[in-house]
Formats: C-alpha cells, sequence, structure tokens
C-alpha cells in the first residue's frame, strides 16, 4: 500500500472517528489531526481570513460542515489557474515590469559633467595641511604611521634650524593605502587629511609613491575645501 | 523627463551653438539650466533645481572650457559643489570664501601620462655615504 493510500485511508478514519465529538478539546484535536495529515490545507489554517471570527463560538455549530471546507472557495478556479500557468502569465507580467523601465527617465549620472553625490567626510587622496600662517602643521609625532594597518606611511624627522621638530621624510604609499582614514583620526593637529578628490589615477606605480613635497602640495591646492568640510563635519568630532 | 519634448525645449533654450557644442564635446545630451558660475580656467557650471525637468542627482554639471576634457579639471572649491558636499557655489559660499588662505596654490589637473606627471623622489638626506675612493697624489 503506497504511503499516500495509507495517509488517505487514516484521514478517512480520523474523520469518522471524531464526528460525534462535539467538545472544544476534541475540535483542537481534530483539527491537529487534519493538519498533520491532510497534504495541501495547511495553510487554510493559518492564513487569516476577513471572515473568520477571533470570538471561537462554542462548537454547537454543526461541526460536519466544518469537516467540509472547500479550499477553492473565493479563489480562482482551476481553468484559470491551469490558463494563467499555459500561458506564463507571471513571466508576462514580469516582463512587462522590465519594459516599463524603457520609458522611465534613466538614473545614470554622466560623469564627468555631473558627479555623484560626495559626503564631508569622504576619505580620498590625501594631503598635508598647513596652518593659516604657512607653517606646516606636521610635527613628526608618527602616530600616523604607527596607526596605519597597511603600513604605508614612512616619516623621518630632524629638528630644523629653530629647533621645532618637522619631518623631513613624509612617504605614504598609495598603492598600499587602505584609505581607512586612521591617520587623520589620530593626528594630533589635523595635518594629515583625506580630501574629497578622487580623480588621481596614475599610468604608472611610481606616480602613487607620494612624498612630502606632493602631499604638502595637495594642502596648498586644496585647503579651501579641506577647510570647509572640518567646518562642516566639527560639530560631530 | 526624458523626452523628446523635453530634447527640443532645451535645445530651444541654450540655442544652437550651446547645444551642438554639449553634442560634439560635452555632455552628449541637450541640458539648460541657470549659469551658476565659471572657475578660473573657464569651465561653466549649471544648475537646473527644477525636478519636472532635471532628474534630482543630475542638476548640477559642468561644462569644460577644453575639448580634451577629464574629470580632475574641476578646482576643489568647485568640486565640492559638484559633488553636492557644499550647498552653495564657492563664489557665494561664505566659508569657503573665508577658509582661503593667501598662500594657496594654484590647481593643476591630474597630469599623468604626460611631461608634468608627479615622479617620486627621496626628501630626505641618504643616510649612507658610500665610499668614494681618493687616489692620493704622486709624490
Amino acid at each position: 500500500m503506497s504511503l499516500a493510500r495509507r495517509l488517505a485511508l487514516q484521514q478517512s478514519r480520523t474523520r469518522v472517528a471524531l464526528r460525534p465529538a462535539q467538545s472544544q478539546g476534541s475540535i483542537i484535536a481534530r483539527q491537529f489531526l487534519a493538519r498533520s495529515l491532510s497534504t495541501s490545507s495547511a495553510r487554510l489554517y493559518a492564513q487569516h481570513t476577513p471572515d473568520h471570527d477571533h470570538a471561537h463560538p462554542p462548537a454547537s455549530a454543526s461541526s460536519s460542515a466544518d469537516l467540509d471546507v472547500n479550499p477553492y472557495k473565493g479563489q480562482a478556479s482551476a481553468v484559470d489557474k491551469a490558463v494563467h500557468l499555459f500561458f506564463f502569465t507571471e513571466i508576462l507580467r514580469g516582463m512587462w515590469i522590465v519594459m516599463e523601465q524603457i520609458f522611465r527617465p534613466p538614473y545614470t549620472i554622466m560623469y564627468p559633467f555631473e558627479k555623484g553625490p560626495l559626503s564631508p567626510r569622504f576619505r580620498g587622496e590625501h594631503a598635508l595641511r598647513r596652518y593659516p600662517s604657512g607653517e606646516e602643521r606636521c610635527i613628526a609625532c608618527k602616530l600616523c604611521e604607527a596607526i596605519c594597518p597597511a603600513q604605508a606611511i614612512t616619516i623621518e624627522s630632524e629638528a630644523r634650524a629653530d629647533g621645532s621638530r618637522r619631518t623631513t621624510k613624509y612617504d605614504i604609499d598609495m598603492t598600499k593605502c587602505i584609505y581607512c582614514g586612521f591617520c587623520q583620526e589620530a593626528c594630533p593637529v589635523d595635518a594629515i587629511v583625506e580630501t574629497q578628490h578622487y580623480e588621481y589615477s596614475t599610468e604608472t606605480r611610481e606616480e602613487l609613491l607620494y612624498n612630502k613635497e606632493k602631499l604638502l602640495a595637495n594642502g596648498d591646492r586644496a585647503e579651501a575645501e579641506i577647510a570647509a568640510n572640518l567646518q562642516a563635519d566639527h560639530a560631530y568630532r | 523627463m526624458v523626452s523628446l519634448s523635453r530634447y527640443i525645449r532645451n535645445v530651444r533654450r541654450i540655442g544652437l551653438r550651446e547645444w551642438f557644442r554639449a553634442m560634439q564635446y560635452g555632455i552628449g545630451d541637450a541640458k539648460s539650466g541657470t549659469l551658476v558660475g565659471s572657475d578660473q580656467f573657464g569651465n561653466r557650471y549649471f544648475e537646473n533645481l527644477n525636478a519636472e525637468e532635471e532628474i534630482p542627482g543630475r542638476h548640477r554639471w559642468v561644462d569644460y572650457r577644453q575639448n580634451d576634457f577629464n574629470g580632475s579639471q574641476v578646482p576643489p572649491e568647485w568640486h565640492s559643489w559638484l559633488t553636492h558636499i557644499r550647498k552653495d557655489p564657492p563664489t557665494q559660499d561664505p566659508v569657503v570664501q573665508s577658509s582661503t588662505p593667501a598662500w594657496k596654490a594654484p590647481y593643476i589637473e591630474n597630469l599623468t601620462g604626460t611631461r608634468g606627471a608627479y615622479r617620486s623622489y627621496n626628501t630626505a638626506a641618504p643616510k649612507i655615504k658610500a665610499w668614494e675612493p681618493t687616489v692620493s697624489g704622486r709624490r
């Protein structure tokens, strides 16, 4: 005897056995049994139907009517379903949604004429800043070098003629840099920053080995933008 | 928004000359908006805040002076306006105006691939001095 046939027999047997029972507990037991044995209509009980009464009136109502639940009541007929299946209407509806996009305006941003929005916290090309007097900010504390997870920064320092400590070498290997922004967070004097400039792609690798002069030149060009970004963000730092 | 009527309307607004320039050397689309300003290189910056005419996100654009344009020709102040970091253009932005130092260097575009490209060099004095043999003179 196949499993399906055995199940069907068992189901009919439980129905017959439970039909005379009228109490609330027996209904629950019946539903549980029916749910565990029926193959298709389990969702019928889980779904909330608008005509379902939550008050659960006592089971004095005809329980035989409850047993003959028509699972297709108020739904599409089997013929309708077959038609939709046969003519691939779901696929056609999906294709229609795709085709609607042809008539909608594209969201393409026409770079480099239009550029996507950036944050003032965007981490792009590095720059070394100066004080408004023109004195370079970096005091060679090497915190950025210490915190750099990619070890992209190399610093050497010496005392200057006036006794202040400055870097003689501040190299950033931009091919190593992962643009995490730890260097600008570690910097106590806001000397090293990451600017919003990202269009510095190069043809050769060695052009990306930035030294101190290059970084200072970056800062000298972009100081207005850097200062405006820091001003916009200072309330959250 | 992107439609034939929009295209014709924008061509009528900007004129055939501007339209030809936009199609030949520029954005490849007929866009009309208010001229917000131009930078020291002659690039012109436009804005159209009417969401019926331009999709938000495409409402600020630049017309490069050079026919051989690239994205790095925008100077930093206008770059922050073009990428929507600053609301006001740098000619009107008080923060950008006040934070422009006297020692600000002229902006140079990305010169990679040309003779003006940056070449890395060592800024520190070498710590190792090679031995240079000197021959003592004959007596």
